[in-house]
C-alpha cells in the first residue's frame, strides 16, 4: 500500500491523574491503507481506544504526528478539528451512539444535516443506507424503542452514510449478543469489500479480530506485533 | 448548523422534560403577569396624579411672572397682548384661559377662613377641573358674573350656604386693603377636598373690578398632547420674554417625579421579580444540561461546533422564556380587560377623595411596556443559559461521554 488514509508517527499521549503520569501510548507509529479493515487488539488498558481517538481527532497526543486523509491534525484548530470529524470520518462508539429525540431516520440523516445536505437527498440516502442494513421498517423509532444492536445498526448507518474516508469503531460488538455481533461484522466487512471503506476497530472480541483483514496487537502503550 | 434542525432538536429537548419546563413556563408567566398587573395600577395612578395635576388650574403650560411664586399677588400680574395664542400656529392646543388669582380672605358671620380667589371667564375653563364640576345651585354664568362659587367643604367651614352672602378682602395693586360682598351662587364638589377648601372663583372682571387692574397673574394652556410641550415651550417664551413660561412638572414638581418613580417601576418590579426567577431557570438550565452532558459530549465527538452546542442551549432557554413571556402577557391582558373601563371606587370614596384619587381608577396597560417585559426577556433568557451552555462544552467530548 502506497496511499494511507492514516499516518502515526512516535505518536505518544500521557495522562496527568493524581500527579502519577500514565502512559497511555508510547510511541506509536501506525499506518492505515485505503480499503483496509484493521482491528486494534490488546489487554484492557493496552490504549486501543485512546489510539482511535487521537486517530479521530478527538484527542490530542502529547507528541507525535498523526495526519488523516493527508491532513496533519496538529495543525487543527478545535473547530477544524471538528468538521475533520464530521466531513472525513465515521464513527461507531461502544454506547451511547445515537441522539434520544430523534428517530432512526433522523439519526442517520443527522451528519448530513450538519454538512447542509439537501432534504430530499438526506432522506434518500439515509433510507437507502437503512434498508441496506435491513433497518428501513424502524426507521421511525427512536433509540428508546429499539434493541442494542438494531441501535449499533443505526449508529453504522449514520456513520457510513455520508462516505467517510475512515470508519472508527470502538467496541462495536460490547453490548451484543454472539448472534448480533455476527450479523454486525458481515455488515462491516460487506462495507468494506462492496463500498471499499477503511475500518479501524478497537476490541477484545476475537470474533471481531477475525473478521479483520490486519491486527495490530498492543500492550501498554505499544505495538507489540502485526 | 441549519437553524431548522436547531430548532428541532431544542424543540424535542424541552418535551422531553415537559413537566420541569412546563412548571417554569408557569412561574415565569404569574412572575409576568404580577409585574404587568402592578404596572397597570402604577401606570394608572401615574397618569391619575398627572391628570388631577393639570386639571388642578396648571394645565400642560403656564405663564405666570417669575415672582408670583414667591410672592403671589396682583402686583406680580401682568396684561398679555391680544393675539399672543398665534405665536402658537403649529401646536395643536386644546384650550387657553388666562386668570387672575390672588390671595383672600373669605369671612361668614361665623368663621374667616384663607382662600385663593380665582377670576376666570367660564367658557374658557373646559381647560380645568373647572369645567367638569358638579355645582349645587348654579355655576357662574360669566367673566362678567358678580357672584361666587366655593367649595362644598369651604361652605361647611364657613357654615354658610348657596344665597348667602360671603365678605371677601384682598390687596390691591396699590398694596391697600380691598374688600367686597358677594353672593354664592353654587358649591362645587371637586375629587379632592383640598381643592373645595383653597379656590373661590367668580368673574374675571369682577375681580378686575374688585383689585383695580385689568392685570392677569396666570396664562394657562392646555396642549392636544404632552409630547408637544417643549415646542411649546419655545414659542410662548419667545412671546412672553419677561414673564416665566414653565411646563407642568416645574410647577408640580412632586407629581412629575412620582411619574417619573412610575417609568421606572416597571424595571424595578421586573428586575426585582424576574431576577430572583432567572436563578430558578439557571438551575433548571444547568441540571438540563448535565443530565445531558453525554449525549451533548458525542453531539460534538460527531462533529457538531461547540458554538453549535451553546446555541442549542440558549435556543431552548430562550422557547421557554418566550413561552412564559407570551403567557404571561396575554393572562395579564385577560386579567386587565374587565377593569380596562375603570374600577368604580366610590364604595372607598371618603377616605379615596382625601387622597386625592376619583371615584374612578383607570389601569391602564401600555403595550410599549409590553414590548419592554417582552425584550428585556428574551435578554434575559439568553443570559440565563450562558452559563449553563458554557458548562456544556468545558468538558471535551471525550470526557463528557465518559461519564
Ligand atoms: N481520561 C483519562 N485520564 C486518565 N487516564 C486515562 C484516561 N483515558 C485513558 N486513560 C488511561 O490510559 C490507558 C489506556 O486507556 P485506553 O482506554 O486507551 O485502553 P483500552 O485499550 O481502550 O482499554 P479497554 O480495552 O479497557 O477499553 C489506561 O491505563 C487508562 O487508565
Ligand atoms: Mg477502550
Amino acid at each position: 500500500m502506497t496511499q494511507h488514509v492514516v499516518e502515526c508517527q512516535g505518536v505518544s499521549r500521557t495522562y496527568q491523574d493524581d500527579a502519577v503520569p500514565v502512559h497511555a501510548l508510547r510511541g506509536v507509529d501506525f499506518a492505515v491503507g485505503t480499503g483496509e479493515f484493521v482491528s486494534l487488539a490488546g489487554p484492557s488498558g493496552s490504549g486501543k481506544s485512546t489510539l482511535l481517538h487521537v486517530i479521530g481527532g478527538l484527542d490530542r497526543p502529547n507528541e507525535g504526528a498523526i495526519s488523516v486523509d493527508g491532513e496533519d491534525i496538529n495543525a487543527l484548530g478545535d473547530s477544524e478539528l471538528a468538521d475533520l470529524r464530521l466531513n472525513k470520518i465515521g464513527f461507531v462508539f461502544q454506547a451511547y451512539n445515537l441522539i434520544p429525540v430523534l428517530s432512526a431516520q433522523e439519526n442517520v440523516e443527522f451528519i448530513m444535516q450538519l454538512q447542509g445536505v439537501d432534504a430530499a437527498e438526506r432522506g434518500e440516502r439515509a433510507l437507502g443506507t437503512l434498508d441496506s442494513l435491513g433497518m428501513r421498517d424502524l426507521a421511525d423509532r427512536r433509540p428508546g424503542e429499539m434493541s442494542g444492536g438494531q441501535q449499533q445498526r443505526v449508529a453504522i448507518a449514520r456513520a457510513i452514510v455520508t462516505n467517510p474516508v475512515l470508519l472508527l469503531a470502538d467496541e462495536p460488538s460490547a453490548n451484543l449478543d454472539t448472534g448480533t455481533t455476527g450479523e454486525l461484522l458481515e455488515l462491516l466487512k460487506r462495507l468494506n469489500k462492496e463500498r471499499g471503506v477503511t475500518i479501524v476497530t478497537a476490541t477484545h472480541d476475537p470474533m471481531v479480530m477475525g473478521y479483520a483483514s490486519r491486527q495490530v496487537h498492543l500492550r501498554d502503550g505499544e505495538i507489540v506485533s502485526e | 448548523m441549519p437553524l431548522k434542525l436547531l430548532l428541532q432538536l431544542s424543540w424535542r429537548n424541552l418535551w422531553r422534560h415537559r413537566r420541569r419546563n412546563g412548571i417554569m413556563v408557569l412561574a415565569i408567566a404569574l412572575a409576568v403577569t404580577g409585574v404587568m398587573l402592578m404596572n397597570t395600577l402604577m401606570r394608572g395612578m401615574a397618569a391619575e396624579m398627572r391628570e388631577a395635576a393639570i386639571d388642578n388650574l396648571t394645565g400642560h403650560i403656564k405663564v405666570i411672572h417669575p415672582g408670583y411664586m414667591a410672592d403671589p399677588g396682583i402686583g406680580r400680574g401682568f396684561e398679555p397682548e391680544q393675539g399672543w395664542e398665534q405665536a402658537l400656529a403649529d401646536v395643536p392646543v386644546a384650550g387657553w384661559a388666562q386668570r387672575v388669582r390672588v390671595p383672600a380672605v373669605i369671612m361668614s358671620e361665623r368663621e374667616t377662613r384663607g382662600v385663593q380667589l380665582v377670576g376666570v371667564d367660564p367658557a374658557r375653563e373646559a381647560i380645568s377641573f373647572l369645567g367638569s364640576l358638579s355645582v349645587d345651585g348654579e355655576a357662574l354664568s360669566g367673566a362678567e358674573d358678580r357672584r361666587i362659587i366655593i367649595g362644598a367643604t369651604l361652605a361647611e367651614q364657613l357654615e354658610t350656604s348657596v344665597g348667602r352672602r360671603l365678605v371677601i378682602m384682598t390687596q390691591g395693586a396699590d398694596g391697600l386693603n380691598r374688600e367686597a360682598g358677594y353672593r354664592i351662587a353654587g358649591t362645587y364638589d371637586a375629587d379632592s377636598n383640598a381643592l373645595e377648601k383653597v379656590f373661590v372663583f367668580t368673574g374675571a372682571q369682577t375681580v378686575a373690578r374688585l383689585l383695580e387692574s385689568p392685570a392677569v397673574t396666570e396664562v394657562s394652556l392646555r396642549l392636544e398632547s404632552g409630547d408637544d410641550i417643549p415646542l411649546a415651550l419655545a414659542e410662548l417664551g419667545a412671546v412672553f420674554e419677561d414673564l416665566d413660561v414653565k411646563a407642568w412638572q416645574d410647577l408640580e414638581p412632586q407629581v412629575a417625579s412620582m411619574v417619573l418613580v412610575a417609568d421606572f417601576g416597571l424595571y424595578i418590579m421586573y428586575f426585582v421579580i424576574m431576577g430572583a426567577l432567572v436563578f430558578g431557570l439557571v438551575n433548571a438550565l444547568v441540571t438540563a444540561v448535565m443530565e445531558r452532558v453525554r449525549e451533548l459530549g458525542m453531539l460534538r465527538a460527531l462533529g457538531m461546533r461547540p458554538r453549535s452546542v451553546v446555541a442549542q442551549v440558549v435556543v431552548e432557554s430562550t422557547l421557554v422564556m418566550t413561552a412564559g413571556v407570551v403567557a404571561g402577557l396575554a393572562l395579564a391582558v385577560v386579567c386587565y380587560l374587565p377593569f380596562s373601563g375603570g374600577i368604580d371606587l366610590s364604595a372607598f370614596s371618603e377616605t379615596m377623595q382625601m387622597m386625592g384619587v376619583r371615584n374612578i381608577f383607570t389601569p391602564r396597560l401600555e403595550v410599549a411596556d409590553m414590548v419592554i417585559v417582552f425584550v428585556l426577556s428574551l435578554v434575559l433568557g439568553v443570559l440565563a443559559s450562558l452559563y449553563p451552555a458554557r458548562r456544556a462544552v468545558k468538558v471535551t467530548p471525550l470526557d463528557a461521554m465518559r461519564r
